[in-house]
């Protein structure tokens, strides 16, 4: 780890439902100042994490630490000094949007009116409605509102845009690019990678409790693959297929893998034929797995 | 045709709910047939005719008593002690649960998502209704059935058994229809149960005062829970009010299918409004007060309307007294006296509104775990809130409304008292609600440890009210054993009119109240949210 001041640390957490053993060991660093993904698939354990972090559920075993103290502890200091977006939100049905916003706002000590106001424009968001007339987005908009309307040095974001559109989420990402360079820390879970990459300086992939990988988005896509489609103006010469895989042609269309790295490099080959249309799909979280279980086999019949 | 259509999908469906909701029903049938098979001890507990009259004199005519179970019209038989036992409260008790379940089939799974889900599917827009009211209507049937059998088996005679049974299966009709209404007049699940049971309350109250005061005929005809009185089971065995009670349920069913088909899927008949854009509540405190507000208010006028019935019913209580013959029988020889009587009417008057002011008490506690349960606490305890401020921001109105409520009425039942000569004080009465106070808060102390510290076991929550009611209302009727008796903290409230009442009852069942209460807290300090 680098020397930067680390404001969530957990080392080693464990947690059960009953028999189900949900957090097997997991690690944990996030440092001040950084925006920290955290991936991983349905059920992998996210949630159950930042409950913990959060203090609403009592780790088994393990330590974890939130802004250098124990979260089940020092609840209501610590959380003075956080804003939390639950993956579910649920509102009171008779209470309109902006009421909830002042609500958790108050009990958080107070929330900024400019940035209040500001959020609820850029969100689209009409605060007097019911909380039993919100679709799933737009209550998912009232905890985002909620949460970033207080000045907290840290963030603790739950798959917060699931449910929201295209349009919805850059506001989203540019809002927490602003709230980054204001100097907050922010934990984001998701289990979409490309949700997270553009935001996040450092990921954690999760998979059935623990973390499997934590590095920059450089570091995790090493020797991972993006899948191209291509449609060409001229037949595919076989020349022009080096360096990619899983290929198929089917006329003048071309579906094909290639190393990350590698991605310009296949472009310079694949430019003077002609492009008439191109798509590159980046890294998906899946392939990702599938190249760590990859390594998790061959490190194990290294040893 | 076009009918046809909108019914289609209902038996898949309706497999669908028995299977979910089904077992929700059988306490219900469970309770009644308990309920009307243990009046068969009657002829053990009072073996002498001597016995049976005293009884009859003590209990069957204290008329607060009477509000609960209608007329006496004859203790003499364990039949006819059946028909006053078990008739108006079996058909309370079938009532409740088709409520609950028509307004879970269809409200409740609107407001969840999960009807959505099944809507897109190849049903029918009624077929949902449909579905709760078949299930509702069969199972009113087989409580009936139930009910009826089992009593027979423990000794009942078969007309005034099967009758009375019948008349708790139409009771369970009749509130299917309203029920079924109601679920489309509200805009949630919450609202439809509140509207259904409020009719329940009133038209329940009002036969009791109804036939303690021998209301003139109208004020029986125009109440359908009065027609199953009417039946007169065991005297008279009149089958023919349950038609009647068949006619209104199809009135009723009819109006439901009419407004379902007139409302928009998830809305009800009472739209809401778009609200203020700023909110006030900023503390829990009155985040409780906001969420409780509507049963707030709607308990606050209930028990103003139960102050001035059992207030004016107190005042009547001479003449009531000195209508029933075989209570002044019993006046005459000494059995009884009448300041003693009075002075148990009013303990006992209080103690059902006690009772019943605990009621809420154990619902806003209830409340606390539906909020946990949806996921509206996990966000609040995430922000500055500390659990303990939280929770006891729910327990103080659980506290305080029904001792709000008790007063309210005991004030309204004393001042009525007063003015009507009968020998009992304002100061007196009024005294009396006020130390029928810690009893109800024992009982909702229980509903606060049980959400605080089990809530995976939250029906134990009802056990005070429960066992309150049974051993201080229905107790007597069984002529337990003192000590059994005084499992109910309201066993525990002095008569403040008697000389020699002894107060340190009030002070045992505070200490087990601040017991349930620090139970309550601790549990709620240390437990996992929201985790089942
Ligand atoms: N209350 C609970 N009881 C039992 N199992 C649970 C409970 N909550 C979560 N789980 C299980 O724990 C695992 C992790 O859940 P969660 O942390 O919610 O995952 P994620 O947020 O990554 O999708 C899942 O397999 C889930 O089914
Ligand atoms: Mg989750």
């Amino acid at each position: 780890m680098s020397a930067g001041e680390a404001v969530i640390d957990v080392r080693g957490l464990t947690k059960s439902y009953g028999k189900f053993k949900a957090l097997q060991g997991l690690d944990l660093h996030v440092e001040r100042g950084q925006v920290h993904g955290f991936l991983g698939p349905n059920g992998a354990g996210k949630s159950t994490t930042i409950r913990v972090l959060l203090g609403l559920l009592k780790g088994d075993g393990g330590s974890a630490q939130v802004l250098g103290h124990d979260p089940w502890k020092h609840v209501v200091d610590l959380h003075r000094r956080l804003a939390y977006v639950p993956g579910d939100v649920s509102l009171w049905p008779g209470m309109t949007g902006g009421e909830a916003i002042d609500l958790l706002g108050s009990l958080r000590g107070g929330l900024d009116e400019r940035r209040r106001a500001d959020l609820i424009e850029r969100f689209e968001l009409d605060p007097s409605k019911r909380g039993r007339q919100y679709s799933k987005g737009n209550r998912q908009k009232v905890a985002i509102v909620a949460a970033l309307s207080s000045n907290v040095e840290l963030l603790i974001l739950d798959e917060p845009t699931s449910g929201l559109d295209p349009l919805m989420e850059n506001v989203f990402q540019e809002v927490i690019g602003e709230a980054k360079a204001n100097g907050a820390t922010v934990l984001l879970s998701s289990h979409i990678l490309s949700e997270v990459e553009s935001l996040a300086d450092r990921l954690s992939i999760i998979r059935e409790g623990a973390v499997v990988q934590t590095g920059t988005l450089a570091d995790l896509q090493q020797g991972s693959r993006s899948t191209i489609h291509a449609t060409l103006s001229a037949p595919v010469p076989q020349s022009a297929l080096e360096g990619l895989s899983d290929i198929h042609v089917d006329g003048d269309r071309l579906r094909a893998t290639v190393d990350s790295a590698e991605v310009g490099a296949a472009m310079t080959r694949l430019a003077p034929l002609g492009i008439t249309a191109l798509t590159v799909e980046p890294p998906s979280l899946e392939s990702l797995f599938l190249r760590l279980y990859e390594t998790d086999s061959t490190d194990r019949a290294a040893s | 045709m076009a009918g046809a259509t909108a019914i289609a999908g209902t038996p898949p469906l309706l497999r669908a709910e028995v299977k979910q909701d089904g077992r929700l029903l059988v306490p219900w049938a469970l309770l009644t047939t308990l309920l009307s098979a243990s009046s068969m001890i009657y002829p053990l507990v009072f073996p002498s005719d001597q016995d049976k009259a005293a009884f009859a004199a003590a209990v069957g005519a204290n008329p607060a008593m009477a509000i609960i179970f209608g007329p006496a019209y004859d203790l003499s038989t364990a039949d006819g002690f059946n028909a006053w036992r078990a008739l108006s409260l079996g058909g309370l008790l079938a009532a409740l649960g088709v409520i609950f379940a028509v307004t879970r089939a269809t409200r409740a799974q609107e407001d969840s998502g999960q009807a959505e889900l099944l809507a897109s599917g190849v049903m029918g827009r009624a077929s949902r209704l449909a579905a709760a009211v078949w299930m509702c209507l069969v199972f009113s049937i087989v409580l009936g059935l139930v009910t009826g059998l089992v009593t027979v088996a423990f000794g009942g005679g078969w007309n005034a058994s099967m009758l009375i049974a019948a008349t708790m299966s139409a009771t369970a009709w009749m509130f299917t229809g309203v029920a079924a209404v109601t679920a489309q007049l509200g805009s949630d699940a919450r609202t439809a149960n509140s509207l259904a049971v409020g009719t329940l309350g009133v038209l329940f109250i009002a036969r009791g005062v109804a036939y303690a005061l021998e209301a003139p005929d109208w004020a029986i005809w125009i109440n359908p829970l009065a027609w199953m009185t009417e039946t007169k089971p065991a005297v008279d065995d009149n089958w023919w009010p349950l038609l009647l009670a068949a006619a209104l349920t199809l009135v009723l069913l009819a109006v439901a299918f009419v407004l379902q088909a007139r409302r928009e899927f998830g809305a009800g008949a009472i739209a809401p409004r778009p609200g203020p854009a700023r909110g006030s509540a900023r503390s829990t405190w009155r985040l409780a007060l906001r969420i409780n507000r509507g049963p707030l208010l709607t308990w606050t006028i209930a028990f103003i309307g139960l102050g001035f019935v059992f207030g004016y019913l107190a005042t009547s209580v001479n003449d009531i007294l000195g209508g029933d013959a075989a209570l002044q029988q019993a006046l005459a020889s000494g059995a009884a006296d009448s300041a003693g009587l009075v002075s148990a009417f009013l303990v006992t008057i209080l103690s059902l509104v006690g009772i019943l002011a605990s009621i809420p008490g154990v619902q806003t506690m209830l409340k606390v775990r539906t909020e946990e349960l949806e996921d509206r606490v996990e966000p609040l305890i995430a922000t500055a809130t500390a659990r303990a401020r939280y929770f006891a921001s729910n327990v103080v109105i659980a506290l305080a409304a029904p001792a709000v409520y008790v007063l309210i009425a005991g004030l309204l039942i004393a001042a009525l008292t007063a003015s009507a000569d009968i020998g009992v004080e304002f100061g007196d009465a009024f005294l009396q609600a006020v130390a029928t106070v810690p009893a109800v808060w024992t009982v909702i102390a229980i509903a606060v440890a049980v959400i605080g510290a089990r809530p995976q076991v939250v029906l134990a929550s009802w056990i005070g009210v429960l066992a309150s009611f049974g051993l201080t209302i229905l107790g007597p009727t069984f002529n337990l054993w003192d000590w059994v008796l005084a499992i109910s903290p309201f066993w525990h409230v002095p008569g403040v009119t008697d000389p020699d009442a002894d107060w340190w009852g009030l002070v045992w069942i505070s200490l087990v109240t601040v017991l349930f209460l620090a139970i309550g807290f601790a549990g709620f300090r240390r437990r996992d949210l929201a985790r089942t």
